[in-house]
């Protein structure tokens, strides 16, 4: 079978000696890359570039992504550890995550995301392995109207996102709606709500609103607490998942690893999708809703399979076709070509101990981080024993570095410090913060989306209904609603009937 | 000649003779070289080429302190505004003669007066891209069928006021032809969508678009530069196709504030000259699709004002600045 002897090709190159090293030292970059704040696995590899320069492709390549992959859990911990988003796609762990970790149960939170990460990022690779090719050609079938039809999917079905008060919540995703337009209008370059700031030009960067929220956010309604906060002397339970947890798990595992591939192939979505999706269909499937925001296992499991899983398969454009589908993947082309290589649909057979190598290196690096984050559980939770007042302090310093690093300059910090104020006061008054994140992450793609296809169309409507796959996505939108709609006027007219 | 004066010109005399003894010592602690942009662009990896070799010439480690921002704007306003010592240079390109044109820098910069021009480092042209479906095989090709169907025919580009955006502009005005402008966030997803056809033309960097040219997937139809580029021999310029005069090529090279001491211009030029004909930098410049470029520092200067001309002018004809 090509398939099997292609992947222990793989491994045989993975396996060596140097392959390895590079693949433990990427991870290990990635993973400590991952828990802080704003330094992403962007900039990091944009600097560890030149270092690369002197080693083989192969093990250039499994560093690179190593540190990539790494990020995605790494970020994990400091979200369920302090409430602290240390990369984008870890904003919504931090909902139940940091939940979990106040009621005691930080073991099985960061064991479970951590399993449930491996899972996505085997079946990412072997997604890879087996249908690499033929998904990037599907990918390619997106176009402006298909992602504006399967966002507006998205936003109809985040309704379930909605918690206690209905207004309280639209009201949210207006207010991310309306922070994601700040900066220059993609299509005309003007200015919006930028006020003559420079530095707002760009817009307003996802991990500045999310550690300003979450993580300031929470130091301040901690510190407004009257009594010493209760450190979680609150008897820990054991590290590891129980029965249980499991028994819970195993579903949104998944589902989050199906949803995290669909996304990771498609270019065109940004990194919090997978995760926002899967958390959204697990409070949509779970039996008792409530439970969602209160430390549900199922809203870490969920969203970690998804994002690890939409990291792997973000490298099928790039590996079988050299496009890339984000910054990073820009950096690790152009990382190829330093080393001599064009990145293309040639590579897989011109070049097949660099493609099955990395490959296999996936699944090795996904292993090592297992291996590197369970025994490590312990200590971390140890952290939390650490006394408030010396804990938030520190999460500050290192909410602050983070932020820093991202462009080098003090405006973020500010913007930061602002948004841990607003997060503050929202979260006093009752006003739910997921809803605002996924206006946030959603709007500016929506809006792009749905211009660009009007543009394209010169100004049509119609282009949304004659393509086949936007038709889809809108058929399943419209039905989503009349599922939505149909059983509130049941319920009304039974009151009117009564 | 009173005592004052007298005094005064001692002292001047005397901080004059510093900071020529400073200037002869340059560099005697780590130099800053802002680079307006994020990680991982084209000004990026150029900067740190150079930066990395000019830090073992001078003996001195240079950080490279990306500072992104309103295309490179507040990067550069940064630099314009930090001590005319030497210790802070900039890393420059197209986008500096562009941006006075697209931006309000009134009270900001003075993309000429502000700074003192050290050296240029490198080029790199543009290459015209359409997906390999699209019926146009050569430039006049093309040229007629957007002449035949005008705004119809899809243009997608990295961003308003991005070098993608000049060049097709420059070329709609020198061959007289309106594309249909798609503007994306970026030239990754600009090209994906070329690529998968749901857009045509592309004016990209060559040195992005050479794998897809390489593997088919984007057909070219030109380059942008004034000589055929090595890359891509079989291709001929644009202004060889069909639009004479044409050439868009985006360009690098450091500034520092202006006033910096004439000796530390000196230095770095001697050093840059060097760094930039390095074997391994013209290796890795090869491989980025792009030329060594080597100027004085009074045409380098007056390369920037031309550059300035030149791109107010397609800036202006095609409304890209929005009000």
């Amino acid at each position: 079978m090509d398939l099997f002897n292609n992947l222990i090709f793989g491994f045989s190159v993975a396996l060596s000696l140097q392959n390895l090293f590079y693949c433990f030292v990427g991870v290990l970059v990635g993973t400590l890359i991952g828990v802080l704040p704003g330094i992403g696995p962007l900039g990091t590899i944009a600097i560890l570039l030149p270092i690369t320069y002197s080693v083989s492709p192969v093990a250039a390549m499994i560093m690179l992504a190593g540190i990539y992959y790494g990020a995605q859990y790494g970020g994990s911990t400091s979200a369920i550890l302090v409430n602290l988003p240390g990369e984008t796609s870890a904003v919504v762990t931090c909902i139940d995550g940091y939940q979990m970790a106040q009621q005691g149960r930080a073991g099985p939170a960061l064991a479970i995301a951590a399993i449930g990460s491996f899972f996505a990022g085997t079946v990412g690779t072997l997604l890879i392995a087996l249908f690499g090719p033929p998904l990037a050609d599907i990918a390619l079938k997106f176009g402006a109207p298909e992602y504006f039809a399967l966002m507006l999917m998205g936003l109809v079905a985040a309704a379930v996102l909605a918690e206690g008060d209905m207004a309280k919540s639209i009201a949210m995703v207006v207010m991310g709606l309306l922070l994601g337009i700040v900066g220059t209008d993609v299509n005309t370059g003007a200015q919006r709500f930028s006020f003559g700031i420079f530095e707002l030009t760009d817009g307003i960067g996802f991990i500045v609103v999310a550690v300003g929220v979450f993580a300031v956010g929470e130091i301040i309604n901690n510190l407004g607490d009257k009594q010493e906060r209760r450190v979680l002397s609150t008897k820990l339970s054991s590290l590891f998942p129980s029965r249980q947890d499991l028994r819970q798990s195993w579903g949104p595992i998944l589902r989050g690893t199906g949803l995290g591939c669909f996304f990771g192939v498609l270019p065109g979505t940004g990194p919090a999708i997978a995760s926002f999706s899967s958390y959204m269909l697990e409070k949509k499937l779970a039996k008792d809703p409530d439970r969602f925001g209160k430390g549900a296992i199922e809203g870490v499991a969920g969203p970690e399979a998804a994002n690890n899983a939409d990291a792997q398969c973000k490298f099928i454009p790039m590996l079988t076709l050299g496009l890339p589908a984000s910054g990073v993947m820009a950096l690790m082309l152009g990382a190829l070509t330093i080393q001599g290589i064009q990145p293309g649909p040639q590579v897989m057979t011109q070049r097949p101990e660099l493609f099955w190598g990395l490959i296999a290196s996936m699944w090795i690096g996904n292993l090592m981080l297992v291996v590197l984050n369970l025994p490590l559980i312990g200590l971390w939770v140890k952290l939390l024993q650490v006394p408030y007042r010396l804990l938030f302090p520190a999460i500050m310093a290192f909410s602050a570095i983070g932020i820093f690093s991202v462009n080098n300059s003090g405006f973020e910090i500010h913007l930061t410090a602002l948004f841990g104020v607003l997060g503050f006061m929202w979260m006093r008054l009752g006003f739910p913060l997921a809803p605002m994140l996924l206006g946030f992450v959603l709007g500016p793609l929506m809006e792009e989306y749905l211009r660009r296809a009007m543009l394209m169309s010169g100004g049509d409507p119609l282009v949304f209904v004659t393509r086949p796959i936007s038709a889809g996505f809108i058929i399943v939108t419209v039905l989503i609603l009349v599922v939505m709609i149909v059983p509130a006027v049941r319920k009304r007219r039974a009151v009117i009937a009564d | 000649m009173t005592i004052r004066s007298l005094l005064l010109k001692t002292v001047a005399a005397l901080l004059a003779l510093t900071t020529v003894a400073a200037a002869q010592q340059y560099p005697t602690k780590p130099v800053r070289l802002i680079i307006p942009f994020p990680p991982g662009g084209s000004n990026d990896v150029v900067g740190r080429l150079i930066a990395s070799q000019l830090s073992e010439r001078l003996g001195r480690q240079i950080i490279v302190d990306n500072r992104s921002g309103a295309g490179g704007v507040v990067g550069t306003e940064l630099a314009s505004q930090a001590p005319k010592d030497g210790y802070t240079l900039l890393v420059i390109s197209i986008a500096h003669a562009v941006n006075p044109w697209l931006y309000d820098l009134k009270g900001r910069y003075d993309p000429l007066k502000s700074f003192t021009p050290i050296a240029a480092l490198a080029s790199g042209p543009n290459v015209l891209v359409v997906n390999p479906g699209f019926a146009a095989n050569n430039v006049q090709e093309l040229i007629a069928l957007a002449k035949k169907s005008p705004g119809k025919v899809g243009w997608a580009s990295a961003g308003v006021g991005s070098f993608q955006h000049l060049g097709g502009a420059l070329f709609e005005l020198q061959a007289g032809v309106n594309f249909l402008h798609v503007p994306f966030k970026g030239g990754g997803p600009a090209m994906i969508d070329v690529v998968a056809g749901h857009n045509q033309v592309m004016f990209s960097s060559l040195v992005q678009t050479t794998p897809q040219i390489q593997s088919g997937k984007l057909r070219a139809l030109g380059v942008g530069g004034l000589k055929r580029s090595p890359i891509l021999p079989k291709v001929p310029t644009i202004a060889e196709a069909g639009v004479p005069g044409y050439e868009a090529t985006n360009w690098w090279g450091i500034v520092a504030p202006a006033g910096v001491p004439q000796a530390v211009v000196d230095r770095l030029r001697k050093e840059i000259a060097v760094v930039q004909t390095a074997p391994v930098v013209l290796e890795q410049f090869a491989k980025e699709g792009a030329d060594v470029l080597q100027m004085s520092q009074a045409d380098f200067a007056a390369y920037m004002a031309s550059e300035m001309a030149k791109w107010e002018k397609v800036v202006k004809a095609s409304g890209m600045k929005a009000e």
